[in-house]
């Protein structure tokens, strides 16, 4: 592989023209028409099927009543229920907030391992060790072995402490949720950073240097900027991911107590696959792609320049 | 001075780790305890391992689940990459006029919540008999990875040399045979780690799968969340199934360290 790299560098300033002069036709269509025809078939299609669905009343726990035409009704229904602000509120405050403390730890975690020391593989190993472990299976080990408030690890810490248990998962349901989401999505960010870390260019450090900055003073001036577009990247994918939460919201709270821990995505499981609301359902499955397509229509901008060195 | 201070912080770095791995450690000890010994607290370290609860976990249906997440994560990943891997060559070797729609579109469809597709997925899969079916949820997954095999592949493949493209495709060998036979091997290592990546997104699939099986489908995530609601209680036995659970994604992580960086950010990022 190491020679192949090299290569490349010497072979990449004019490879396009190159290629553009090559006598072989390339079967192009039938190389990408499967992968497309087949993505779309079964990604794209059902959402347009979902918009046709929400504008329906349809309950399959009702299977007398059929499938009827409704307009707006589902719309009107989830938007003046408060439920459904709630549940709004908890998407947002769960992905801001587990993506804030994503970025502390990462970067922190990313620091202490941009450093020489004995055994950092096996560190940074088992910092990178949640960010494989199953969502379901995450939920389950922290909701019954660390933070249940009677058998738990952190019950019987606080109890060492002479304070008493915390009912975490009854009492602060998102804000514990969000600590999982956290523990489980820092790796993620560490990698990235640390890959960020570990691609500041020497000579702009040994520059900073000869100029007399301090460690600090070449933290901020030479290091941050160059992080920039790895934590942009690093954001920008953690939303998407951690907004699509599932998995622990089920094993966990089930999105209970009452909405209190509920995000979109969970609602959308709760309306169609509990309450068999399909029309319901597909109402908040579009209220998701609307609110996911604005965000990413604000965020697009830097998204096409963030993706831009692998588009040209 | 500055010896002390990165000694301390060396230790430091040992305690966080200690204490950020501390639930998987727990997890991984406790299912080779006796049930007795495994909710006592602080968890004792010093125990004769026994073998008994995954055993049991495996013979009373376990390996069932285990088995259908195999199937499942060869199967999704087998096809994803068939599919994947000729588009990401395509994108990468030739000048196409709307290369960059193609690509960003792909992207889309990844950032695109699953969620907001179930309904009509189940509806549809319930009439073509495929609901609670493996091949049903291969299916999914193939949808899911291939983007991922897309972006990953196109930048392993943007890569190679042009000398050795057009090598393989002069002496008079037909396309297919320079590709397969020359190019291939080329990238084998992006393949690897593609192939893994897109193995661990499977494994730990957990929407789809609670989503579209019951019983006869049902994959190791699904079984966990149903085990926990029986179960939750015996936590040598719940460790065990856990263990069983994430074993294989955890492994393959650790083997793709190095080139998951590139995989997860989709190849923006090196």
């Amino acid at each position: 592989m190491e020679t192949v790299n090299k290569q490349v560098i010497t072979a990449k300033p004019d490879r396009s023209t190159e290629r553009r002069k090559s006598h072989f036709k390339p079967p192009v269509k039938r190389l990408m028409l499967p992968s497309i025809i087949f993505v779309a078939l079964v990604t794209q299609i059902p959402f347009l099927i979902t918009l046709y669905f929400s504008l329906h009343q349809w309950n399959l726990m009702r299977p007398d009543l059929g499938r009827a035409f409704a307009g707006f009704a589902n719309y009107k229904q989830l938007l003046t229920s408060a439920s459904t602000w709630s549940v709004i509120q908890n998407t947002f405050v769960l992905t801001v907030g587990a993506l804030l403390l994503c970025l502390m730890m990462g970067m922190a975690f990313a620091l202490l391992l941009n450093r020489n020391f004995f055994a950092k593989g096996l560190v940074r190993t088992m910092l990178i060790t949640p960010f494989f472990i199953m969502p379901t299976v995450t939920g389950v080990i922290w909701k019954n072995m660390i933070l249940d408030p009677n058998f738990g690890f952190l019950a019987y810490l606080s109890q060492q402490l002479g304070a008493g248990p915390v009912e975490w998962l009854t009492h602060h349901p998102l804000l514990t949720i969000m600590m999982m989401i956290a523990w489980q999505w820092t790796p993620f960010f560490l990698l990235v950073l640390l890959a960020g870390l570990q691609s500041v260019p020497e000579d702009a450090i040994e520059a900073s240097m000869l100029d007399g900055a301090g460690k600090a003073g070449q933290f901020i001036h030479v290091t941050l900027p160059h992080l920039l577009r790895y934590i942009e990247v690093a954001s920008l994918l953690g939303i998407i991911f951690i907004m699509q939460e599932f998995g622990l919201i089920y094993v966990t709270t089930s999105g209970g107590p009452g909405y209190a821990s509920t995000n979109l995505t969970f609602q959308v499981y709760r309306t169609g696959f509990q309450g068999w609301d399909i029309g319901g359902a597909s109402a908040v499955g579009v209220i998701i792609v609307v609110l996911s397509v604005l965000m990413m229509t604000l965020l697009f901008k830097f998204l096409r320049r963030t993706f831009q060195g692998e588009l040209s | 001075m500055k010896r002390m201070l990165s000694g301390g912080l060396t230790l430091g770095t040992y305690l966080i780790a200690l204490i950020y791995f501390f639930p998987v450690f727990l997890m991984l000890i406790t299912g080779f305890k006796l049930e007795g010994q495994a909710a006592i607290m602080p968890p004792t370290l010093w125990f004769t391992p026994t073998l008994d609860n995954f055993d049991l976990v495996w013979n009373s249906g376990a390996a069932k689940f285990f088995q259908h997440s195999i199937i499942v994560t060869l199967g999704s990943t087998f096809f994803a990459m068939l599919l994947g891997v000729p588009a990401a060559y395509a994108l990468a070797m030739f000048r196409l006029k709307r290369a960059d729609d193609i690509l960003f579109w792909f992207i889309s469809t990844k950032m695109m919540p699953v969620i907001a597709a179930i309904v009509p997925i189940y509806l549809l899969f319930r009439n073509l008999g495929l609901l609670d079916t493996l091949a049903g949820l291969i299916l999914m997954g193939i949808a899911m990875n291939v983007p991922l095999v897309i972006w990953m592949m196109r930048s392993f493949f943007k890569e190679i040399p042009y000398d050795l493209i057009e090598a393989s495709q002069v002496d008079g060998a037909s396309g297919w045979v320079g590709f397969i036979k020359i190019t291939l091997p080329t990238v084998r290592p992006g393949l690897i780690s593609t192939a893994l990546l897109c193995a661990i997104f499977a494994w730990n699939e957990f929407l789809l799968g609670v989503s579209l099986t019951y019983t006869n489908a049902a994959t190791m995530p699904v079984y966990m969340a149903t085990f926990m609601t029986q179960e939750g209680l015996f936590w040598a036995k719940m460790s065990a199934v856990a263990t069983i659970s994430v074993l294989p994604a955890m492994v393959l992580g650790w083997f793709t360290q190095k080139q998951l960086v590139r995989g997860l950010t989709m190849g923006a990022v090196k």
